[in-house]
């Protein structure tokens, strides 16, 4: 019989009070967080944590990925945009205060805003929108292809700018609108910075745009500086710097807004911390229209889902209600078209999959293979719980189901060879580069598009979208959709909002959400008197 | 001696040749796609095409081999494909906060091993409650001694940060306990060492007790030694034979265990540098390996391989400076 030793017995007494100060802090620090917070700056400075590094330079003929979209959308400018905190897509004024489009939609004509200025001083004209056309084009990042169509771009006077297109496109005022569409750099600066490089490595840590801020500090996985610009030609915000600092954990984060080191986090926390902000006395919860959702696709090169049946039966077992209530809580709500919420007026593109069980029930006693992965991105929680909650109910229907995780770049690698990828996989938030339908299922349902995973592809729908495009006309984009929807490879789970919070003193938050970018305008933002 | 130093640069050019061949065969049979990394997720696939070609991805790997041990020899580590900047100009950026942090950690685990074992072996009164909380120290996860650490001292007491290195860096060296000095700036000096002193602790906990411990069997044996009798006896001073006969000779495995701790800390640096937003290449390689970041993963990797090996060169040169006995 084996007896402890006096050594052993105390390493088993270290091991087991190694837990409690660790209870005892968990403890305290859930007590804590209620009291905390901060009070209002008095120095005009707005700390405003980022969860993880933006990853790509802030350049806006560079930038395509997620929370870098804050830099850019102040510090830079394009001819219109998105109206903030609306449910639906509308075009508004910003480098241009009105528009015409010819009918055919090739031909957009802008009058440009008067009294506008770079940060480097030079005076924002009509020279300036094909100089940026031009070096989006040059540059080539991966929202190059906003501007390829454009076949000349004449400046009749200064504030005037009409864009030729070389083919119809009713989607250009929205690409234009997009946080990644083409932005009004400085022609001067760009001369200037030129470099080997169309001034790339310039714009690494400087920019030169109209916005309300300047980026005057750019410290890659440290952090990022924004300086107000004081000669902006609108809202000038009681923030004259707004702080970005990086943070790689989001329990830190989290801590540091508790303890009032940063005031407003934007869609950067889990689902998991709704309930504790929703009683936190310092602070309120936004939740805010977007464009982006949690989809679900399936992949028709694996055996279990070779056949149309099978992939309309697997979809028909989503209880969308159920796994919206339990995972995705308030920031999200059930989806119910196939196109993100308010493209189509009216909820035309209604998704026709009912919720139905028996259907996959009965598939699973007669499929041949009962082997099942449902895959989601690493990192992301939502994602995760559906596809483990999925894969239970399928294991209680007699199909072998596994939830499992795959990396960022082994999602992005399926469409070399989809055979590579799971049967399915969970999508915990996407969205468009802008608010047109085409934008929308080009890149999800068109096999050419990026984020069509498996590249399940229905020839009808891309030439249904390409017809829409250049008519711009919604029964055409909603036969595209019912058309994508045949193929049963593609679900729309949720509308999901953008969740801020924000330190109580903080207004307007709801006023600054823009659309599309799921950051905030912060020249918007304001003080509690 | 010199000899010796060219044979161990001679394997230091192999190990490394072999440890970037190593990586250039797994990335080739990973499914990952860094080109959307490079673009953006939204890329399409024409865009994506066109650009895998134009960074030579579509290449044998034979051939990418051979242009990356072209550009290694030249210098060249290629560019990150998240950061789009030279992968050496990300290093000027990463590495020296790593190399700081680790440093720090390194002496502070040197201070508690050493404190640790000469109280155990001197059977110092009281010592055991410290040696108690080490140990507790050590038997937590690095990730939950890190959040543990934050909560008490960053959001409970308010005494230390929870993030970041602290103040601005402006040069010249990179190192800011150096460059805060350097340019007068006494409370930014100040700031990097609150800064440094929470991640440092967490890195240099279980190494403390590594060290600590075998630096305590050495000294018990030691002390207990006929010469260190006889040295007491003629009347040398206790701090006299401690530093002049025991410490000397009782070094030798902890030194050893030193440098493998050394190289341990350089792994580790990974989910401190997380946890504490440190901006080190541990965070700099977390970040790139979900999206295959080929250039930046190999980068570190060699970097941290060859840190690796020239560690246990300069401790084996330790160990023959201790032990006249030994050949370097």
């Amino acid at each position: 019989m084996h007896h402890m030793t006096p050594q052993h017995r105390m390493r088993a007494v270290i091991a087991t009070a190694a837990l409690i100060p660790m209870l005892a802090l968990a403890a305290c620090s859930n007590g804590a967080a209620a009291k905390t917070g901060n009070p209002a700056p008095t120095n005009g400075v707005l700390t405003v944590g980022l969860l993880g590094d933006i990853g790509q330079p802030p350049d806006p003929d560079i930038y395509y990925a997620n929370n870098g979209t804050a830099i850019i959308i102040n510090t830079y400018e394009g001819l219109v945009q998105y109206k903030n905190n609306v449910n639906d897509v509308q075009i508004a004024p910003r480098l241009a205060t009105s528009w015409t489009v010819s009918p055919d939609k090739t031909v957009y004509n802008f009058t440009l805003r008067k009294g506008v200025t770079f940060h480097d001083g030079t005076p924002f004209t009509s020279a300036a929108v094909k100089v940026a056309f031009d070096r989006r084009i040059a540059v080539k990042g991966g929202a190059a292809y906003m501007v390829e169509g454009v076949k000349s771009v004449d400046t009749p006077d200064d504030l005037t700018a009409v864009v030729t297109l070389d083919a119809p496109n009713s989607a250009f005022l929205d690409e234009l609108a997009s946080p990644f569409g083409p932005k009004m750099e400085s022609p001067t600066g760009l001369t200037k910075y030129a470099g080997s490089d169309n001034a790339q490595t310039y714009l690494m840590t400087h920019d030169l745009g109209t916005g309300p801020y300047m980026l005057t500090t750019a410290q890659t996985g440290t952090k990022y500086e924004l300086t107000q610009y004081d000669k902006y030609w609108g809202t000038i915000s009681p923030f004259k710097t707004i702080k970005l600092p990086v943070y790689s954990d989001s329990s830190v984060l989290e801590l540091a807004y508790d303890k009032g080191d940063v005031s407003m986090i934007a869609a950067a926390l889990p689902s998991s911390a709704l309930k504790k902000y929703s009683t936190t006395s310092y602070s309120t919860s936004y939740f805010l229209p977007t464009l982006q959702s949690a989809l679900i696709t399936v992949n028709p090169s694996k055996s279990f889902f070779a056949t149309v049946d099978a992939r309309m039966a697997f979809l028909s077992a989503i209880d969308k209600k159920t796994l919206v209530k339990q995972v995705l809580g308030a920031r999200s709500e059930v989806a119910t078209t196939m196109y993100a919420k308010g493209m189509i007026a009216g909820g035309a593109d209604a998704q026709s999959i009912r919720y139905d069980p028996s259907i996959m029930k009965s598939y699973a006693k007669k499929a041949s293979d009962k082997n099942l992965v449902i895959g989601y991105a690493t990192g992301n929680t939502n994602a995760q719980q559906i596809a483990n909650i999925l894969a239970a109910q399928l294991i209680a229907d007699g199909i072998n189901a596994t939830a499992e995780t795959f990396t960022t770049s082994t999602v992005f690698g399926w469409a070399n060879d989809p055979t590579t990828g799971p049967d399915a996989f969970i999508d915990g938030n996407n969205g468009p580069d802008g608010g047109s339908p085409y934008l929308w299922g080009h890149v999800f349902w068109d096999k050419t598009g990026g984020i069509n995973y498996f590249l399940c592809d229905n020839p009808k729908t891309d030439d249904l979208l390409n017809k829409a495009l250049a008519t711009g006309d919604k029964s055409t984009y909603v036969k595209a959709a019912a058309a994508y929807e045949s193929m049963g490879c593609y679900m729309q789970l949720s509308y999901n909002k953008d969740w801020v919070v924000a330190q109580n003193w903080l207004t307007n938050v709801a006023g600054a959400q823009n659309l599309g970018a799921n950051e905030l305008d912060f020249s918007l933002l304001g003080i509690k008197k | 001696m010199i000899t010796s130093l060219a044979k161990r640069l001679g394997i230091t050019v192999v190990l490394l040749f072999i440890l970037s061949g190593i990586i250039f065969f797994l990335q080739s049979i990973s499914p990952g796609d860094p080109v959307k990394a490079y673009l953006g997720a939204n890329a399409s696939r024409a865009d994506v095409l066109s650009e895998r070609h134009r960074l030579g991805l579509d290449q044998p790997t034979i051939v990418q081999f051979g242009g990356f041990l072209v550009g290694l020899v030249h210098g060249d580590l290629g560019v990150s494909y998240r950061t789009h900047r030279p992968v050496f100009k990300d290093f000027a950026t990463y590495l020296p906060a790593t190399i700081e942090l680790v440093v720090f950690a390194f002496l502070l685990a040197i201070l508690l091993a050493v404190t640790f074992a000469f109280s155990a072996a001197l059977r110092v009164p009281g010592s055991s409650f410290y040696r108690g909380i080490l140990l507790v120290g050590a038997t937590a996860p690095p990730f939950l001694l890190a959040i543990g650490g934050i909560v008490l001292f960053y959001q409970q007491l308010g005494v230390l940060p929870a993030s970041g290195r602290g103040p601005d860096d402006r040069g010249p060296t990179g190192f800011l306990v150096i460059d805060t000095l350097v340019n007068g700036d006494i409370p930014g000096f100040g700031s990097t060492l609150q800064h440094l002193l929470l991640p440092g602790l967490v890195l240099a906990i279980a190494p403390a007790i590594s060290i600590g411990r075998i630096l305590r069997s050495s000294l018990e044996s030691t002390l207990s030694a006929d010469y260190v009798r006889t040295a007491r006896s003629k009347g040398l001073g206790r701090g006299r034979v401690l530093i002049k006969h025991v410490l000397r000779n009782s070094i030798g495995p902890a030194i050893s265990m030193s440098g493998l701790q050394l190289g341990f800390m350089f792994a580790g640096v990974v989910v401190v540098e997380q946890v504490f937003s440190w901006p080190g290449i541990g965070n700099y390689l977390a970040s790139s390996i979900p999206v295959s970041d080929f250039p930046a993963i190999a980068g570190v990797t060699l970097v941290l391989g060859t840190i690796y090996i020239i560690t246990n060169a300069v401790v084996d040169l330790l160990q023959a400076a201790a032990d006249p006995r030994l050949v370097a």
